[in-house]
């Protein structure tokens, strides 16, 4: 058995009985905060109005279903979409309370249970309905269904393609309910502001958030698909929008996103923890990753497959790489931000 | 992650998976199974997994590795095995030749069943009980495995509730303890909540013999869900919550079993924010009064008096989450950041060692 003695020599740790956390320490920073939940208020709001338009456009396609309403519907499902994913990034908060970011979106969906379960219930006798799609589970409640159902190719090959009454009764079902949530999750942000302004953990939240969100572009939207990671194999499958060939619009959004609600903030902090040098560092690069982005947005499929389109992706992962380490790495330092192996892990 | 991942990697390729004591020549002892070895479920810096077990002197005495995350195990009584079991939605436990972490077997969950991380032996090392899930119907269960016969599943027991975790077994030998998180999961959900509206978890009390229900005990919310739990020599019961409402509520987050009731053990305000509604671990110490927490979302662990909840020690060490009870009457934290910490009630906390790896929740 070693002496104490042996221990005594070792480093002795910031803490004791008497000393506080590195949370509880941070002095107050509600200007942060303050910033965020404006900018991020923004964010739902413009959500909530996207949804609105895409419910209007499923409706008034279903009502008289030509070709102008059906070109109408795609963009309203592509803006609403991209409305989402600016302000993807929050995963606390309102958004928390019934899992209404996976209504949203379900994803990643490696067992296609967006097809499955449109197949079931496009094809059971039991009436579809508002109440039915309340109770179907993520998989039918969000964007990936409407995806399905507007833009894969198998399935509008089908005789129940749109707009067959049950696909549109279905369509409309579950743009009412993207929009009752948005507008549930924009008026359940609001009513946040006091507890968010008012407790300091939510800082190192909302950065997490934002850590989370890069890590996620880089390694699952980016690097899996692209075939950087596992068995070397380039996968479409496994972005989201897939279907509708805008993954990498969905991409850029998220950058949008964080550039337009994620950084003010982290900006805020970072200035006043002097370190205004990496604060300009960050804003720089979300410039660079945005300005030189794939031009005309190819889909992600074309980019998998065409060398010339590629390459423009792997200058676009590179890009995206930095700023995750910029965020990730030396901002998360610097604010004293820990995201581990264990603190992510949920058991 | 990525930042621990680009950190250790470069400690791997400085220093090797060997530990790199802090100014010391040993770790301090264990208590209980195995003293002289530290057991635990990695991360390798080259985004693997593994287990590991390393001696005092922070030697790696072997690596194995795994085909997915694994995340606790226990050492079989009177035996040479240790056994880990793969993260949830796990398909498989592992056993290995504690000497040299030879892999003897791996064993699958049934068909249409999951393991859900923890697994515990009767005292004679025969019976394996491990927590589970039938994950279609959503029922929480204890899968039975008979040791001596390769592993056999020879039994099922129903718990009548949903999302078991940790499980260990009462001093008196026969009753089994299982934290009843309450939680619904679904394999092709990710890690989803299914139904955070409706949980119901509780500490569950089990005869290890005929799977009979003797106990469930409720915490006073039902968000608090029950994960994790210990039971000291004489008896007495910690179990440990996962809080599921938002971060600026602060509950309780431990509770001792007492008077045949969860009584709830709150320390100050401060002190609750700084586990940040989340604890991954609870130890009862063998050898004296203290129990020791981690929280690795909030980066801090705790000692606490058992029978006042009296808080005594708390240290801020970012991804803490293993505990374990040394020899002498102090814990030892572990960290996804590779550390392993001495904290005890009477003297400041101390990185003892430092390692090129993550360490994963539980330290056995």
């Amino acid at each position: 058995m070693p002496s104490i003695s042996r221990f005594l020599c070792a480093s002795v740790l910031a803490c004791t009985v008497s000393t506080g956390f590195a949370a509880g320490n941070n002095p107050s920073q509600p200007d942060a905060r303050m910033h965020w939940h404006q900018a991020i208020q923004s964010g739902y709001q413009s959500l909530a109005k996207e949804a609105d338009e895409l419910r209007h456009a499923a409706e008034a396609y279903c009502e008289a279903p030509h070709t102008k309403a059906k070109t109408r519907l795609e963009q309203e499902w592509l803006d609403a979409m991209l409305a989402w994913q600016r302000v993807r990034f929050v995963d606390f908060g309102p958004v928390e309370r019934n899992n209404l970011s996976w209504q949203f979106q379900f994803w990643p969906d490696p067992k296609n249970l967006i097809a499955r379960k449109a197949g079931n219930l496009l094809g059971s006798d039991q009436p579809i309905s508002d109440e039915r799609v309340d109770r179907s589970g993520v998989a039918v409640q969000g964007f990936p269904m409407l995806e399905y159902l507007i833009f894969d190719e198998a399935f509008a090959a089908s005789e129940r393609a749109l707009p067959a009454k049950r696909t549109c009764t279905l369509l409309t079902a579950v743009a009412r309910h993207i929009h009752a949530n948005s507008q549930q999750v924009s008026t359940d942000w609001q009513d946040f502001k006091t507890p968010y302004l008012n407790n300091e953990p939510y800082r190192d939240t909302t950065i997490k958030a934002g850590m989370a969100a890069l890590e996620i572009l880089e390694e699952r939207r980016l690097a899996q698909p692209m075939g950087l990671r596992g068995n070397g194999k380039r996968n479409l499958y496994i972005t989201d929008a897939w279907r509708s060939g805008a993954s990498l619009q969905t991409v850029e959004a998220t950058v949008q996103g964080l550039q337009q609600q994620f950084l003010p903030g982290l900006k805020d902090l970072l200035e006043q923890s002097g370190e205004a040098a990496i604060a300009d560092r960050i804003n720089r690069q979300f410039t660079e990753v945005l300005d030189n982005f794939p031009a005309q947005n190819p889909s992600m499929a074309v980019s998998l497959t065409d060398g010339q389109a590629f390459r423009a992706l792997q200058n676009l992962y590179v890009d995206v790489s930095q700023l995750t380490t910029l965020v990730n790495d030396e901002a998360a330092v610097a604010l004293g931000v820990v995201r581990g192996f264990n603190s992510s892990d949920g058991d | 992650m990525n930042r621990n991942r680009r950190h250790l990697l470069k400690a791997a390729l400085a220093g090797g998976l060997a530990a790199n004591l802090t100014g010391c020549g040993l770790l301090p002892r264990k208590t209980g199974h195995q003293p002289e070895h530290y057991s635990a479920a990695v991360g390798l810096p080259d985004g693997r997994f593994g287990v590991s077990t390393f001696n005092r002197l922070g030697t790696p005495l072997w690596k194995a590795d795994v085909e997915s995350r694994c995340h606790s195990g226990c050492n079989r009584p009177g035996g040479n095995e240790v056994l880990f079991f793969e993260r949830r939605p796990g398909w498989s436990f592992y056993v290995f030749d504690a000497t040299t972490g030879a892999r003897q077997q791996r064993i699958r969950a049934a068909k249409d069943e999951h393991f859900v991380g923890h697994g515990v032996f009767s005292g004679d090392g025969r019976w394996l009980y491990a927590t589970a899930s039938r994950y279609h119907e959503g029922e929480g269960i204890v899968a039975v495995y008979d040791a001596e016969q390769g592993y056999q599943r020879v039994n099922t027991f129903d718990l009548a509730g949903i999302g078991p975790h940790q499980i260990t077994l009462h001093p008196d030998g026969e009753t089994l303890l299982i934290g009843l998180g309450g939680i619904l999961t679904h394999p092709d959900y990710d890690r989803l909540k299914l139904n955070l509206d409706t949980m119901d978890p509780a500490l569950i009390l089990m005869n290890r013999r005929t799977g009979n229900l003797v106990g469930r005990l409720r915490p006073e919310h039902p968000r608090q869900s029950v994960r994790h739990l210990d039971a000291s020599p004489s008896g007495q019961v910690y179990v440990a919550y996962q809080y599921q409402g938002p971060l600026h509520e602060r509950p309780p987050l431990l509770a001792r079993l007492a008077n045949g009731r969860l009584q709830a053990i709150r320390f100050d305000d401060e002190t609750q924010a700084g586990l940040a509604n989340y604890i991954a671990s609870v130890i009862a110490h063998p050898e004296n009064d203290l129990v020791a927490a981690a929280s690795p979302v909030g980066g801090t662990a705790v000692v606490f008096e058992g029978s006042t909840g009296k808080l005594v020690a708390q240290a801020s060490i970012p991804d803490c989450a293993g505990v374990q009870a040394l020899a002498g009457g102090d814990f030892l934290i572990s960290s996804g950041q590779g550390q392993l910490i001495r904290l005890g009630a009477h003297r400041p906390a101390r990185e003892i060692a430092s390692l090129s790896l993550y360490w994963d929740h539980h330290l056995i």
